[in-house]
């Protein structure tokens, strides 16, 4: 099959069911997990692709060259000023980082899976201003429904044709994480 | 006889423990927004927690006989079951008691103490890796205070022991309680930190992520601990098995405590510090204490305005308040210090002309823009941990009392088997060597704290505290002056919008409040010079505070709990 083929069938099928309905595998393994905003759900990311029994790495301000050796880059969306300031960045260097590790994975084909686990106390506005700016490139978002409350995730899934997960618990993430990555 | 009892209800108690208990339902009186100001109301007693489970099991304590010393340690021990990310036994704090026989005030200060190898240096050694050894790695921790402080209070105030005192704390550590979004909240703030140093298996982590809330958070082992001290008393703690374990924590975390530091922590009674305000006496925690101390400087400056007139979210009264607030935190880096380390000019801070002279040099139509040198830096500065309690007894006796662990969940330390968080408070010593704050052996860390009780002719008037780091004191002078001057009730004073600012480097720093200061307000302090921040709604950025207020004419007690958190009271 050619590239743009797979291409054109993984996005059909991304658009046609959700994340834990998805087979054969919507993504592959290792993954680069990292954070859109430094908040601590990167880490509980990692935690749950352990129990979910993934080859993953987290790299929570990830640049270009982490992307070497991983076929699914996870962005984990929920920003936090402690982390930010934590982390030395302000939120235009955040933004900046963001931009250009989408490009690259773009570039190397490298498909992008959005995670939301903070659920309604991770919402807020900076927050919400990454979720506008980069839940478009993702081929496919796992989502604790009470951070899509007023529909954010809902919204912009279904105009930009992206497949929606949405979980009632952080726990209950892990099985669509798996069935998203089992060979 | 006391002794006696003690042994038998701790015999009890182990006998008592079952698996999985149904879990504890959280009595709710308040309203259903629970931003609409409510005053609990109680003629006999009160008391006020940030949760309903810790207010609760004061007043069980009060209703069986407890006097208001009980009753506060009953309730701060609940709270270590219900609200163990903000205080519990791994910390320290201050208590101000009022005595209603012989119409005393007395403090007992249990503020943590740093370890004996501390040095000046120890931190800034560190380099750029600083705050992380002084917030998350085991040379965070100061030797604790709490069971030392709660066990002097019950000596020598009480009418129980420790072991009588915590039977509903250790029923509701076993049988849990559905957590709230305030816990489900800060425990996904901190989760990086607990997973790191309490382990993925912890029970602040429900199978490893963050609690949601609706979730049942059950803490059997901090259970078995609070028995062992009922048991055992609180040597147990600084001496024996549990010592060894809190050593043993710390060490292996990069600490340097030792079994000696623990041995040699002693809580203290103090006087209280005093001040005036408007006719009505400030009683409040003293030194390394500072929240009661800033509260009298700032209403001492309050004073020489005409606040009343101007009214509360006026731009004047803000205007005013903020430049009083920037000039003030120059003496809280210049001068803040453990006593018994080097002597304070407290004379000097807390006189009326003193507070004039700061007064005197605020513009009505601009900020000051130059303030002496304070190191402080808002920024670095989001704390909103610890926390506050009050309570009364039918006696008249009154309790004020804030303790915490620091950071919300502290160090993220638990010794093996303990089922509490170790605090970070060694991150309140300054980093700088220099510093009259700096780390030093068995040095106090200078705390923000400030339980206070304010009387009138005499009389008991208002008992108030809150968390909040840096913001304490701001927030317990608002709300002084909202009772005092704008006329509110306890818990619209309570309620009420918040503001705070600082200087730092000689520099005004942002003017932060709630947004619930009107625009049209925000843009008259945008006109005299304030850079405007704002916050949420309600934001416990500015605390949680909780308060007294006895009304004598009525022959009644009314209680506020700041729903900023969760905030409750219980009154009979």
């Amino acid at each position: 099959m050619s590239k743009a083929v797979f291409i054109a069938v993984a996005f059909a099928i991304a658009l046609a069911v959700p994340l834990a309905a998805q087979s054969p595998a919507a993504f592959e393994q290792p993954l680069l997990i990292t954070s859109a905003g430094q908040s601590a759900d990167a880490q509980l990311a990692a935690v749950l692709a352990k129990k979910a029994e993934l080859k993953a790495d987290l790299v929570k301000m990830a640049g270009p060259k982490d992307l070497a050796g991983h076929k699914t880059l996870v962005l984990v969306l929920g920003a936090s000023m402690k982390g930010l300031g934590a982390a030395g960045l302000d939120t235009a260097k955040e933004k900046d980082r963001i931009k250009g590790l989408l490009a690259a994975a773009k570039s190397q084909s490298i498909p992008v899976l959005c995670l939301h686990l903070g659920g309604e106390a991770r919402r807020g506005e900076l927050t919400d201003a990454m979720v506008a700016e980069y839940l478009p490139s993702a081929r496919a978002a796992l989502v604790v429904k009470s951070g899509d409350k007023d529909g954010l995730f809902t919204r912009i899934c279904k105009e930009k044709g992206i497949a929606l997960t949405e979980v009632d618990r952080t726990l209950d993430a892990v099985e669509p994480l798996k069935t998203a990555f089992a060979k | 006889m006391k002794r006696l009892a003690a042994a038998v209800l701790a015999a009890v108690l182990a006998a008592a423990g079952a698996q999985n208990p149904a879990p504890e339902k959280p009595p709710s009186p308040a309203p259903a927004d629970r931003h609409v100001p409510f005053n609990y109301v109680g003629k006999n007693g009160m008391v006020v927690a940030a949760h309903p489970l810790a207010a609760e099991a004061g007043l069980a304590m009060l209703q069986a006989g407890g006097n208001a010393v009980d009753a506060a340690v009953a309730a701060a021990l609940a709270l270590n079951a219900a609200e163990p990310f903000a205080s519990g036994l791994g910390g320290g704090g201050f208590m101000v008691i009022y005595l209603a026989r012989n119409k005393k005030t007395t403090v007992i200060s249990f503020r943590e103490k740093a370890p004996a190898a501390a040095t000046p240096s120890m931190f800034a050694d560190k380099g750029e890796a600083a705050e992380e050894w002084k917030s998350e790695r085991g040379t965070a921790v100061g030797v604790p205070g709490m069971p030392a402080g709660w066990d002097l209070a019950l000596r020598r105030y009480g009418t129980k022991t420790l072991a009588q005192a915590a039977p509903r704390a250790i029923e509701i550590a076993e049988k849990g309680f559905p957590i709230g979004a305030t816990f489900s909240a800060i425990d996904k703030d901190e989760y990086e930190k607990v997973l790191r140093n309490a382990g993925e298996a912890t029970c602040y982590l429900n199978q490893g992520v963050p609690y949601e809330p609706g979730d049942i958070f059950r803490n059997p082992d901090l259970a078995k601990t609070l028995r062992r001290l009922g048991e055992f008393g609180i040597d147990d703690f600084y001496k024996g098995s549990i010592a060894a374990k809190i050593v043993a924590a710390v060490r292996a975390k990069g600490g340097i405590m030792t079994l000696d530091d623990l041995a040699a922590y002693a809580a203290q009674e103090v006087e209280p510090l005093h001040g005036t305000y408007k006719g009505y006496e400030i009683l409040t925690a003293p030194p390394p204490a500072t929240g009661g101390l800033h509260v009298i400087q700032m209403l001492d400056v309050l004073e020489n305005w005409p606040i009343r007139a101007w009214g509360p979210e006026s731009p004047a009264y803000i205007h005013h308040a903020a430049e009083a607030l920037r000039f003030l935190f120059a003496d809280h880096s210049r001068y803040m210090a453990d006593p018994d380390s080097r002597p304070l000019p407290l004379d000097r801070l807390l006189s009326k002309e003193y507070a004039r002279r700061i007064a005197a040099k605020v513009p009505d139509g601009r900020i000051a823009g130059e303030y002496p040198f304070s190191v402080f830096d808002e920024s670095k500065d989001k704390r909103e941990n610890t926390t506050h309690l009050a309570v009364a007894d039918k006696e008249g006796n009154i309790v004020a009392l804030t303790q915490s662990i620091n950071d919300f969940f502290g160090s993220g330390i638990v010794p093996e088997g303990t089922g509490f968080l170790l605090n970070d408070h060694m991150r309140d010593f300054d980093t700088d060597p220099q510093s009259p704050n700096a780390p030093a052996p068995g040095r106090r860390p200078v705390s923000s704290m400030g339980p206070l009780i304010m009387t009138k002719e005499g009389r008991p008037f208002l008992a108030l505290g809150s968390p909040g780091g840096l913001r304490i004191f701001p927030t317990l002078a608002q709300i002084i002056v909202n009772i005092v001057d704008f006329g509110m009730d306890l818990d619209e004073a309570i309620e009420a919008p918040r503001f705070f600012a600082s200087s730092g480097n000689g520099k005004a720093r942002p003017l932060v409040m709630e947004t619930r200061i009107p625009g049209s307000v925000r843009g008259d302090l945008e006109k005299l010079g304030h850079s405007i921040a704002l916050k949420e709604d309600y934001d416990k950025y500015f605390g949680g505070a909780q308060g007294l207020l006895f009304q004598w004419d009525k022959g009644i007690i009314l209680g506020g709990a700041d729903s900023r958190r969760d905030g409750a009271g219980a009154g009979y």
